[in-house]
């Protein structure tokens, strides 16, 4: 068994327990240590209330385009817009990948993003059906010229622009020695970088051709994919499933839906 | 030894103990969920005197005491996951020089983009910073008057409170009436710092025509000031000493002109500490005033003057009042105009959460009324001079937008905000007259 086996056949069953146990213990942490508050809330009209909701969600993002550019195109447009968000649930490769774990993820299919920037055939070896029993028919992707943005070779070039702009960042508040910068940011950003780095390099047979390092190179790729989804409820992983919605939701019904600040 | 230089370990184990047992859900989403993007530093008005007193910043000592208590890697490995406690009193010291540059005026929660209130894990360290005995020594002796359940014991304070007495008497106010309607709460600080608020509010209730009445002593220093000291049995106790004073005069609504702390206090922190429904509504005036200009049951006097408004962080953003008052502003001159950040993002002053009740100029004043040095040590000395010069570089940006504004006189509803705007004004030359909204709007009111 190599280590591509090991990924793809053998982990994600216990890499979904391990998710799930995570995602349990925090979530119930949170269930637990709820208390109500006797508190009357200011009345305000329902459409203001809704207006006020994308606000803020839409606020911390304005914030940051006018107060701090850099960070806002490395790490919010290259880093999460254009980078992770896309690649992550869109690209090709990864739809097919999740729908054989997953089968109703299938329905995001027409929606895929080729990897190359000059086809928009979703997969490598278009048209040529794979020589499989779960395989699909590729077809020419929905992006028709958006492809030229659209395509995983460009966004993972993005996202590791993105992820070391970010791990400069770090680097120069932790020269500084800005005291919040912690190991672990350093380790969850890395991880990242190397995801991005394995699966670039998979897609164009990197760094040769030949099956067993091909094989090496996707199965450490997905294998540090599932360690980035079994560590995500206890790292800063967990805001893009939690902490997020959490806490924005909760900003909005304290401020404005309680105390009416609108 | 003062409370300034000593050191417990034991002391910093058992308070770590104590915050993990304060912990809720949001709490708890505060400390773990920040991911360290450092945006928060943009609004917070600390981060131009130093990068280091940015939000974030300012919330890591909270943040290790807490991983050290409920997470189990922390607990293992305190090194690796930053769950350290202060291994000295230099160290100590530091994290009291950061719980004192916030004014918990809640710019980093709307920044944030997951809603992470790091104002609220300040004001925990500072609770715990207390009990390691680093407080302010004025704060704790507000604090302790308060607690002793008479703050008129002081000849000064009981002075200034007296010849207010004799002027609320002339207008016809009644004192303690049971019965009333409406009970209008000020505080001692007001009547010490902002005087012509209670005036001026006493004049706008009877000009209402509400049935109301005040109590013939203030009931705390301010709101209770325990709660910005971090002592939560002192702040308990005042607040019901506060219901029970509106229950026994069976008002259904008290009225506040201090639209600081005590406003959000006592509206929406209140009911929480109590763990039940305070029995009685607390509105600010200008929301009286607000709704008497909307039925059309009052009309105010226009006046040419250029003014404007200044927020309170806990009156507007934290308190949700931000366009009422504007509008009754502007109900009274054609020349009012908004500040630039008006709004959710309202820029704060800078010396709120006690930041400008304890420093030099104010210990001066208070000096001043108790007829007496407060003992202060050497070590806290060189901390309130440092707080004071940072608090002027925090107040710039408000000073700023104000001289931008070209209004001659800046309204505003909060104790501390007129204090802070004051000190602000004379170090960087403003020149503007500051006025309480109370005080202003009863100029304006119909013979
Ligand atoms: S903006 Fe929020 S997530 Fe970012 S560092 Fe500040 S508190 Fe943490
Ligand atoms: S509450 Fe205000 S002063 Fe305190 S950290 Fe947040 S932005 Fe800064």
């Amino acid at each position: 068994m190599d280590i591509f086996e090991l990924a793809i056949y053998i982990l994600p069953p216990y890499v979904v327990a391990l998710f799930a146990f995570g995602v349990a213990y925090r979530v119930s942490r949170y269930i637990f240590m709820f208390r109500r508050v006797p508190v009357r809330r200011r009345q305000r009209p329902a459409s203001k209330l809704l207006a006020g909701l994308v606000k803020t969600f839409l606020d911390p993002l304005i914030i940051d385009a006018r107060m701090r550019k850099s960070d806002f195109i490395g790490g919010l447009i290259l880093l999460h817009i254009l980078g992770v968000i896309p690649l992550i649930f869109l690209l090709g490769q990864h739809v097919a990948m999740f729908s054989y774990w997953f089968p109703p993820y299938s329905v995001l299919r027409p929606l895929s993003i080729p990897s190359s920037a000059t086809s928009p055939a979703l997969t490598l070896t278009a048209p040529l059906k794979p020589a499989s029993e779960m395989s699909w028919t590729f077809v020419e992707s929905v992006w028709g010229p958006l492809t030229v943005i659209l395509n995983g070779d460009l966004l993972a070039v993005l996202a590791m622009l993105g992820v070391s702009y970010k791990i400069g960042d770090k680097l120069w508040r932790a020269y500084r020695r800005v005291g919040h910068v912690r190991l672990g940011d350093f380790a969850a950003l890395l991880l990242l970088l190397a995801i991005l780095v394995t699966g670039f390099l998979a897609t164009h047979h990197l760094p040769s051709g030949d099956i067993v390092t091909y094989r090496f190179v996707l199965g450490t790729h997905i294998l540090l994919a599932e360690v980035l989804v079994a560590v995500l409820p206890f790292t800063k992983f967990w805001h893009f499933v939690f902490g997020y919605w959490y806490g924005k939701l909760h900003e909005w019904y304290d401020l404005k839906y309680r105390r009416g600040a609108l | 030894m003062s409370g300034w230089e000593a050191f417990s370990p034991d002391t910093l184990r058992s308070e770590a103990k104590a915050i993990a047992g304060r912990l809720n859900p949001v709490l708890l989403h505060f400390v773990e969920d920040c991911v360290g993007c450092a945006l928060c530093e943009v609004n917070c008005p600390y981060t131009p005197a130093g990068e280091e007193y940015g939000p974030v910043e300012k919330a890591e000592p909270l943040r290790r005491i807490v991983r050290g208590q409920v997470f189990l890697a922390a607990k293992v490995l305190p090194w690796l996951f930053g769950a350290r406690l202060p291994r000295s009193a230099e160290e100590l010291d530091r994290w009291a020089e950061l719980a004192y540059r916030c004014t918990n005026c809640g710019l980093c929660y709307i920044t944030c983009p997951f809603g992470i209130h790091s104002g609220t894990m300040i004001q925990h360290l500072r609770y715990s910073l207390a009990r390691t005995g680093r407080i302010p020594t004025l704060l704790k002796m507000m604090m302790d008057l308060e607690a002793s359940g008479n703050v008129l014991s002081v000849e000064g304070f009981s002075k200034v409170w007296s010849e207010l007495l004799g002027k609320l008497e002339g207008l016809g106010v009644s004192f303690d009436r049971k019965g009333a309607k409406y009970v209008y709460l000020p505080s001692l600080a007001e009547a010490l710092i902002t005087p012509g608020a209670l005036v001026g509010t006493a004049k706008i209730l009877n000009k209402l025509g509400l049935d109301w009445t005040m109590p013939s002593k203030p009931l705390s220093v301010r709101a209770p000031i325990a709660n910005l000291a971090g002592d939560s049995g002192a702040a308990l106790e005042v607040t019901r000493r506060i219901v029970d004073y509106v229950a026994g005069i069976g008002a259904s609504t008290v009225v506040l002109s201090d639209g600081g702390y005590p406003y959000r206090f006592l509206r929406f922190d209140a009911p929480a500490l109590l763990g039940k429904p305070l029995g009685f509504e607390v509105v600010h005036i200008v929301e009286l005033l607000h709704e008497a200009l909307r039925k059309g049951s009052l009309k105010l006097r226009e006046v040419d003057q250029k003014i404007t408004w200044h927020s309170p962080c806990q009156l507007g953003r934290m308190g949700g009042l931000i366009e009422e008052p504007a509008e009754v502003l502007s109900s009274t001159s054609k020349n009012f105009v908004k500040l630039e950040s008006h709004g959710l993002l309202s820029k704060c002053c800078g010396g709120g959460n006690a930041i400008a009740c304890v420093v030099p100029p104010t210990i001066e004043m208070f000096e001043g009324l108790l007829g007496g040095k407060i003992p202060i040590s050497e070590k806290e000395k060189v901390f309130l001079d440092k707080l004071y010069k940072d608090m002027l570089i925090a107040s710039k940006a408000k000073v700023d937008e104000i001289r931008k504004s070209g209004a001659s006189t800046v309204i505003t509803a909060c104790v501390g905000c007129v204090h802070t705007l004051q000190l602000a004004s004379k170090a960087h030359g403003l020149g503007v007259e500051i006025k309480t909204l109370p005080e202003y709007i009863a100029e304006l009111l119909p013979e």
